[in-house]
Formats: structure tokens, C-alpha cells, sequence
């Protein structure tokens, strides 16, 4: 009998197609770094010309030293600590609601109906929006904190695990209930795993703004963090604490993609051909 | 006896803009004796998917009646294997944990699972492809699978809509043989619906021609053709030139275009 060869995975053809250029970007270390040596050098480049006033701009020597200083001093670890801290928490809960939300008005048609005007409507308050309101009734607290990043979480993976469910396809859930699946077996063998792209990029979405979220919410109620760093330094005039902070911003959400989201994207929808490599 | 009885079929679609009403279709009536093999064809848009949805218990027809082994069909269920034309594979089961998942839903244990889908892994020469992802297989590997899948759960009936057109032609010719080889052991009753006059005429014991919308039966057609059948033989076979001719006459395509 004639077995009709296996799809070359794309990768492989990726590759073959690849330049010289390109295939210098391949090689780990320099596919990482390679591009944050460049703006780093840009960057070292400017602060040498003096461009700018030291008051305004300061090199990544500087910053490199400062940083150094802040961490043998302990500020900096335990700034990034409580910032991290209080993301996981407001994330934590965050990812919790938005799931259970998302896949009740993604299964429900009366949850959808009653919900979805709502969501609209309370998506468009923007997640500092609410602080004014949140400071009223929780103080210049944690809760408020925790609470924007539960709110900017929630929204967007709601969202996106509606999509994502919609946009299976019809005969995919026909041939689970041909098969013999009954409601809550297809949820649980199709409706989960075919929205895992919209819950992953949901994520996403959701762990970037609640990010940022947080990094507002500590500029205008914090008492540490790493929001709270670059606001008090703005107010003493320090440029280099400035620059550490949104280094470190960066470098944290990198961090996050490397170790966290990109793993579980590459062990499940990208393994299963569902979405395509995402940004790589 | 018949297994399928399709009695005084009708079925109107609204349009969900205009709320205009249209019948797809007209009055359709048919039967399917047990272990025959079916196959239904008829211009594009006459209704022969909607038919077969609705045989498969995926939508509910407007009129008249659908009766498998005497009683009424009332949704989609383990009795009447699917083959999708788009496979309708699910990308994050490999191939074994697919062909599997009817037997999974019926509560079978995992280990007679196992042995199940490597046997019907082994009829559809999927071997040494158990551990492979829907997107790591050809077209045509894929729909064996799609075919393995029902199969594994050996269903009363087979309802397969075009599950060879977005096949390349040579692979298509393949498939066919193979199916009809199965089909032979196994000989569970199978609906059919193609566009392909040679197709319908090679696997079908009959084939039955829908007229264009509103559909009706058009023509109720035997084919004499000796089994097992290979498509060498069957070109060569007197009876299958006469009934492609008289298919594409009513049909109305002119002779060596396929039905479209
Ligand atoms: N869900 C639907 N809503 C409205 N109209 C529909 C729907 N499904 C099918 N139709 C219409 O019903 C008619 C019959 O459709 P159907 O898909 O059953 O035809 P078909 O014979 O399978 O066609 P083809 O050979 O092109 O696959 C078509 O005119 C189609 O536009
Ligand atoms: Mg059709």
C-alpha cells in the first residue's frame, strides 16, 4: 500500500530559504543579544557625544554602575520584588476570573447577552481610569493596586477566550458529538484545547497591560516598586534611576516571554500546528 | 429491510439578513438496505449536504421524516460515523489519540483503546505514524485518518460529504480503492455524497441523483458492477460507461468534464 510521505515541517524549509544575514541571527547567543547590542551602542554612542545634558540623558555606564549600586544596596531587589509580587497576585486572580468569565460567556448564550453590552462598555474605562475611584474607597493601598491589575487582566483574556471559542470550527464540534461526545466532554476534550490560542494570546495581552497597569498605579499610589522608583526619582532630578527602571521594565517582560509564555505556546498550540511561531 | 428510511425530506433555510425563505430542499425521499453502499449526487446547491447533515442529526430538517433502524433520528451520535471533507481532525490529538476518541467517549478502558486504534491504524496503513500530529501528515494521510476515526467505533452507518476533494487527484484514486477495500470487510451501511460521476459510479451499489433546487430524487440508479472493484477493471466495464454517460446527460455536462 502507498503511504503518502509526511508534510516537511516548516522550520526546515524556513531555514533553507535563509541567507548568510539570517543565519547569523540563528545562532543563539547572537539571535538574543545580537539586537539589543546594536541599540545599546546607539545608545552609549549618543551619551558620548554629550548630545544631551548629563541632567537629561545619561549613558549605559552609568546606568550599569548605578545599577549596580542599587542592588548592593538592596533597593533595587526589593523594588522589583514588590512589583513582581503584586503582579503575580493581581494576575493570579486576574487569569482565575478572566478563564472562568470567558469560558462562561463563551459557552453561555443568556450569559453572553446579559454580559457582553457590559463588557464593552466597562472595557472602554481604562484600567487607571479607575484609580481615582479605587483610591476613595481602598486608600493608597495594595487593593487598589491589585485591583487595576485584576481589572486590566481580566478584560482582554476575557475577550480573547470569547474569540477564541467562537472561532472554532463548526465541524470540529460536530465530529466530537458524532463521535459520541456529550456537552461537557466536548467542552473539556474541544472546546478547552481549541481555545487554548485565544486563551494564550489572552495572556498575553492581559499580562502586558496589567504590567503597565501596574507600573501606573505605583507611580500615582506607591510607597515602593519599580514605578515608584522612576517617579521619585523624576522628582529628585535622577535620570540614571529613570533609565534603570525602564531597562528593567523591559527586561522583566522579556524575561516573562522567555521563561514562561513562550514554553507553554511551544509545548501546545505551536506543537499541535494550531498558530504559527509567535515572534520567532 | 432498510437501516435508513428519508421520507418526504424538506428542509428551508432563512436568510439571517433578508429573512428571505428558501427551499433547498423540495421532497426527498429515499431508503438505504443494511451494508449498502450509497452515494448521492446532484448539481452544486441542490441540497445533498444538507441532507447528509441532517442524516448525521447536525441540523434539523423542516419536513418529513428520517428514520434509522426504525427510529427517529433526534441529533448527532456514536451510530453514524462522520467523514468530513476538511477532515475536521483535532490538531492537538496525535493520530492514535484521534482515531481513539469515539472509543475514549464510549468509556472503553485505555488499554483496549490502544489495541483498537492500532488495528484500524494497521487497516488504513497508518503504521508507524501513531505519534504524528494532524499537521504533520499529507491530505491524504489525514483523511485516512478521518476515515480510521470512524471506523475505530464501528458505527451502523458511514456519512461521508465529499471526503475526497481537497485530495490530488492521484491520491484520490488511492483513497477510493482503499475505502472500498475496507468497506469490503467491514461492510457497515455508508451515505456518500460527491460531485464525482466515476467516483459515485466505482464505490456505489446505488447512486441516487437530487434534481436542482428545490431538490427531489431525479433518479435512483443500480450498479451492476462485479466487487471487488479496481479502477482498471471498472473503466473497462460496459456498465460503467453506460451509466456515466446517462449520469452526465441528466446532469447536464457535456462527456470528460467532471460534474462540478
Ligand atoms: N446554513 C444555511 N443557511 C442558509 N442557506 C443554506 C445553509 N446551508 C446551505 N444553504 C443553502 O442551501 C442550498 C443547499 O446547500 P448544500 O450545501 O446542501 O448544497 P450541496 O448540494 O451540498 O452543494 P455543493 O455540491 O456545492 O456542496 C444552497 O443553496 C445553500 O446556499
Ligand atoms: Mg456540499
Amino acid at each position: 500500500m502507498t503511504v503518502d510521505t509526511p508534510v516537511r515541517s516548516q522550520q526546515r524549509s524556513r531555514v533553507e530559504t535563509a541567507g548568510a544575514w539570517t543565519g547569523l541571527l540563528r545562532v543563539p547567543g547572537i539571535r538574543t543579544w545580537g539586537p539589543f547590542a546594536v541599540v545599546v551602542a546607539i545608545w552609549a554612542l549618543i551619551a558620548e557625544l554629550e548630545l544631551f545634558p548629563s541632567a537629561f540623558f545619561v549613558g549605559p555606564g552609568t546606568v550599569f554602575e548605578t545599577t549596580v549600586r542599587l542592588i548592593e544596596r538592596g533597593i533595587l531587589p526589593s523594588y522589583i520584588g514588590d512589583s513582581l509580587l503584586r503582579l503575580a497576585v493581581g494576575a493570579g486572580f486576574g487569569v482565575v476570573i478572566g478563564v472562568a468569565l470567558g469560558f462562561l460567556i463563551g459557552l453561555n448564550k443568556y450569559a453572553r447577552k446579559f454580559s457582553w453590552p457590559m463588557l464593552l462598555f466597562f472595557q472602554a474605562i481604562g484600567d487607571i481610569a479607575w484609580l481615582p475611584i479605587l483610591i476613595i474607597w481602598f486608600g493608597f493601598s495594595l487593593t487598589s493596586v491589585t485591583l487595576v491589575i485584576v481589572y486590566t487582566v481580566t478584560f482582554p483574556l476575557i475577550i480573547s477566550i470569547v474569540a477564541g471559542i467562537d472561532s472554532i470550527p463548526q465541524n470540529l464540534m460536530r465530529a466530537a458529538a458524532s463521535l459520541g461526545a456529550k456537552r461537557w466532554r466536548g467542552i473539556v476534550e474541544v472546546v478547552v484545547p481549541a481555545a487554548l490560542p485565544g486563551i494564550s494570546s489572552g495572556i498575553r495581552t492581559g499580562l502586558g497591560y496589567g504590567w503597565r497597569a501596574l507600573i501606573a498605579a505605583e507611580i500615582i499610589i506607591g510607597t515602593s516598586g519599580v514605578g515608584f522608583m522612576m517617579f521619585e526619582a523624576r522628582r529628585q532630578g535622577d535620570v540614571s534611576h529613570v533609565f534603570i527602571g525602564m531597562v528593567v521594565l523591559g527586561a522583566l517582560w522579556y524575561a516573562t516571554d522567555a521563561l514562561i509564555l513562550a514554553p507553554f505556546e511551544k509545548e501546545t498550540v505551536e506543537r499541535w500546528g494550531m498558530v504559527e511561531g509567535i515572534g520567532r | 429491510m432498510s437501516l435508513l428510511s428519508v421520507e418526504n425530506l424538506n428542509q428551508v433555510y432563512t436568510d439571517a439578513y433578508t429573512h428571505e425563505e428558501m427551499t433547498a430542499v423540495g421532497n426527498v425521499s429515499f431508503d438505504i438496505p443494511e451494508g449498502q453502499f450509497i452515494s448521492l449526487i446532484g448539481p452544486s446547491g441542490c441540497g445533498k449536504t444538507t441532507v447528509l447533515n441532517i442524516v448525521a442529526g447536525f441540523i434539523r430538517a423542516s419536513g418529513g421524516s428520517v428514520m434509522l433502524a426504525g427510529k427517529p433520528i433526534s441529533g448527532p451520535g456514536p451510530d453514524r460515523g462522520v467523514v468530513f471533507q476538511d477532515f475536521a481532525l483535532f490538531p492537538w490529538k496525535s493520530v492514535e489519540a484521534n482515531i481513539a476518541f469515539g472509543l475514549k467517549m464510549r468509556g472503553v478502558d485505555k488499554a483496549e483503546r490502544k489495541r483498537r486504534a492500532r488495528e484500524v491504524i494497521e487497516l488504513v496503513g497508518l503504521s508507524g505514524f501513531e505519534a504524528k500530529y494532524p499537521h504533520e501528515l499529507s491530505g491524504g494521510m489525514r483523511q485516512r485518518v478521518g476515515v480510521a476515526r470512524v471506523l475505530a467505533t464501528e458505527p451502523t452507518m458511514m456519512l461521508m460529504d465529499e471526503p475526497f476533494a481537497s485530495i490530488d487527484a492521484q491520491t484520490r484514486r488511492v483513497l477510493q480503492q482503499e475505502v472500498l477495500r475496507i468497506w469490503e470487510q467491514e461492510r457497515p451501511t455508508v451515505l456518500f455524497v460527491t460531485h464525482d460521476v466515476d467516483e459515485a459510479i466505482f464505490m456505489s451499489d446505488r447512486v441516487i441523483v437530487l434534481s436542482s433546487r428545490p431538490s427531489a430524487v431525479q433518479a435512483d440508479i443500480e450498479i451492476p458492477i462485479p466487487r471487488p472493484r479496481t479502477w482498471s477493471d471498472v473503466y473497462a466495464d460496459p456498465a460503467f460507461v453506460r451509466i456515466r454517460r446517462e449520469l452526465m446527460a441528466m446532469l447536464g455536462v457535456d462527456d470528460d468534464e467532471k460534474g462540478s
